[in-house]
């Protein structure tokens, strides 16, 4: 398996508070990569110090095979980002912001970038009557979606989905569920994507990374569930994660 | 014709296209000139042969898909064939994508919009927003005054700090330069009738009638009514103001009323730090440079100026305080969307309150003097 992201010895400190303390992980081609992990143990920190947004204090990060320096132009190109509550540019409108993206990476015309954005909006499942309205004016899911549309508007190669759900109510949780998956079987696209909720954690993750302890226990969702680290079996042991467990073994038979 | 993207054969009955290389989104703009090339003449159908294509994405499968649709629009039979199942997904999208397009429900017959009647219903919509603003402060400003609360006390003694003691370094040296600027713009004039001591007359007048109120103002406004709109902006966008809404406080009243209070006792203050400074700046060039010698400088001031002045300068204060802080939390309190809106509004703020300042300058310079004060 060709490893598309490499995080070596990652130390992360803020004052005496270790977050990460020698964490290595790998991150595979073409797989979904469920992220998660206590409040404080660092599942931010560690995506934005992926993405050069954080200084780490010591080790390595390559991405596609280039080394990400804090604050340094990485591979802009090749992946696309959604942030939590959509980070989306509020003095353009919809298609400005799926737009923007295509205009700074390319020099096509004017007509194309404006059908490719429309687009993407479409592929996420957006109509296009909300393309000429500015982000405070759409709900919160819609909002996602946009983001999710001007992430993809690169043509990325890998995607970066920081809670995706949250916030959302169930039914809009599940059909974007439905869309990441969708999109990661068409798009060829690895995906790290940071959870809190259970149930699309182990519906639609490949592998997960639990964050614990500076470090990191990385496997298939039946070899983490086989981890006897307190945390890892509380986590999975409350009611809500073993409906899901419940349902995502139903699902998959 | 042959490229890097395509060859065609010319085939009597049809256009065969070979379709070939890497078909992505850097190469979009080659793309478009190459799938343009495609003419066929009347009555030839067009295939595109995809065997030979590397590598396709979304944006590659649009060109590709929009020459198809643009020929079939012609008139002209087309088809695609041949597709690796790893790429014919791409071009899946674009045909579903154009699918749900077409469900969509045609926009409405564009109306043409009245341009006078449009920006006569800004205009009305802009003035109601305005008063309705004012008024839900002014009834708030009273609620709190038949129920003051501890926390608006020790709120108002912050926003004097923040506003008033904070500022009393900045406005001390701009006020004392401006009186030396004074002082030598005066005594060039002065000079040529002999009546150079008159300086000082003119240098305690202005600053304590005008110019020293009127500079603490400006500044003021500057420092303190971009700091009101932006903080209360901001409180709206994270949505403390709705908070305090529920938790049965009245933001108005905890946010609005200690700042404006704040400002009602704070200008006063800086003003009569504003107006020493600037008599002193004055003296500075006086005593220093023009051989008045101290004790002349002071009896002069005692002379020509008298507390009336200083009241004049000083009875302006509050009115221009009010009028800082009531247009900075208003303009504050009107954010409601976005990081763009609060920028803007806070710009206002600042704009307005020194417009309202000057105005209202003038207006009491009409008032004073036809009430011979």
């Amino acid at each position: 398996m060709e490893t598309i992201i490499s995080v070596k010895n990652l130390v992360n400190r803020f004052g005496s508070q270790v977050v990460h303390d020698g964490l290595c992980l790998d991150i595979r081609r073409d797989e979904i990569l469920g992220v998660v992990g206590g409040s404080g143990s660092g599942k931010s920190v560690l995506m934005r110090s992926i993405l050069g947004l954080q200084k780490p204090n010591s080790g390595t990060i390559t991405v596609l095979g280039q080394k990400i320096e804090y604050h340094k132009p990485g591979p802009s190109r090749c992946w696309g980002v959604l942030f939590q509550a959509g980070a989306l540019l509020s003095g353009l409108t919809v298609q400005q912001n799926v737009e923007l993206p295509i205009a700074l990476y390319s020099n096509m015309p004017v007509e194309t970038r404006h059908e490719l954005a429309s687009l993407k909006l479409l592929m996420t499942g957006l109509s296009l009557s909300v393309a000429d309205k500015y982000p405070s004016e759409l709900s919160g899911g819609m909002r996602k979606r946009v983001s999710l549309a001007r992430a993809l508007a690169l043509e990325p190669k890998i995607l970066f989905l920081d809670e995706p759900t949250a916030g959302l109510d169930p039914i809009a949780a599940t059909e974007f569920d439905r869309l990441i998956t969708y999109l990661h079987d068409n798009l060829d696209l690895t995906i790290m994507m940071i959870t809190h909720d259970v149930d699309s954690l182990l519906g639609i993750s490949d592998r997960i990374a639990v964050l614990v302890d500076g470090g990191v226990v990385v496997g298939t969702v039946e070899e983490v569930l086989e981890s006897d680290h307190p945390w890892i079996r509380s986590y999975f042991g409350v009611p809500r994660a073993q409906r899901a467990r419940q349902a995502a073994s139903k699902g998959s038979q | 014709m042959n490229n890097a993207f395509l060859s065609i054969e010319n085939l009597p009955d049809r256009l065969v296209v070979n379709v070939k290389g890497h078909w992505v989104f850097d190469e979009v703009l080659a793309l478009e000139d190459a799938v343009a090339t495609v003419l066929p003449e009347p009555g030839q159908a067009v295939s595109f042969l995809c065997v030979g294509l590397e590598e396709i994405d979304i944006a590659g499968a649009w060109v590709l898909y929009d020459r198809t649709q643009q020929l079939s629009h012609l008139g002209i039979k087309t088809e695609l064939t041949g597709f690796k199942a790893a790429h014919l997904k791409f071009l899946q999208h674009i045909i579903d994508a154009a699918a749900i397009r077409e469900y969509q429900e045609p926009d409405s017959e564009p109306v043409h919009p009245r341009h006078l009647q449009v920006a006569f219903e800004t205009l009305g919509k802009h003035t109601a927003a305005l008063i309705e603003d004012l008024g839900t402060i002014a009834r708030s400003i009273l609620e709190g005054v038949y129920r003051p609360s501890l926390f608006m006390v020790g709120e108002t003694i912050k926003q004097v700090y923040y506003t008033g003691v904070q500022a009393i370094p900045v406005v001390v040296v701009i006020t004392f330069l401006i009186g030396i600027v004074t002082v030598h713009q005066a005594a060039g004039q002065l000079e040529k009738f002999g009546a150079t001591v008159l300086v000082v007359d003119l240098v305690s007048i202005s600053i304590t009638r005008e110019m020293g109120v009127l500079l603490a103002a400006i500044m003021v406004a500057g420092r303190s009514g971009s700091a009101f709109a932006a903080a209360l902006g901001v409180m709206k966008l994270n949505e403390e103001v709705d908070a305090m809404w529920v938790l049965g406080l009245n933001p108005n009243q905890m946010l609005v009323i200690p700042r404006i209070l704040g400002l009602v006792i704070a200008l006063p203050i800086l003003t009569v730090f504003a107006d020493a400074a600037g008599i002193a700046g004055g003296a500075l060039i006086a005593v220093g440079t023009m051989g008045i010698s101290g004790l002349q400088f002071v009896e002069r001031v005692a002379y020509s100026t008298d507390l009336t002045d200083f009241y004049v300068g000083l009875s302006k204060a509050p009115v221009f305080a009010l009028l800082i802080a009531m247009i900075g939390t208003l303009r504050g309190m009107q954010v409601k969307s976005s990081a763009e809106e609060l920028g803007l509004k806070t710009t206002m703020a600042v704009v307005q309150s020194i417009f309202m300042i000057i105005a209202a300058d003038a207006l009491f310079a009409t008032l004073f003097t036809r009430m011979g004060i």
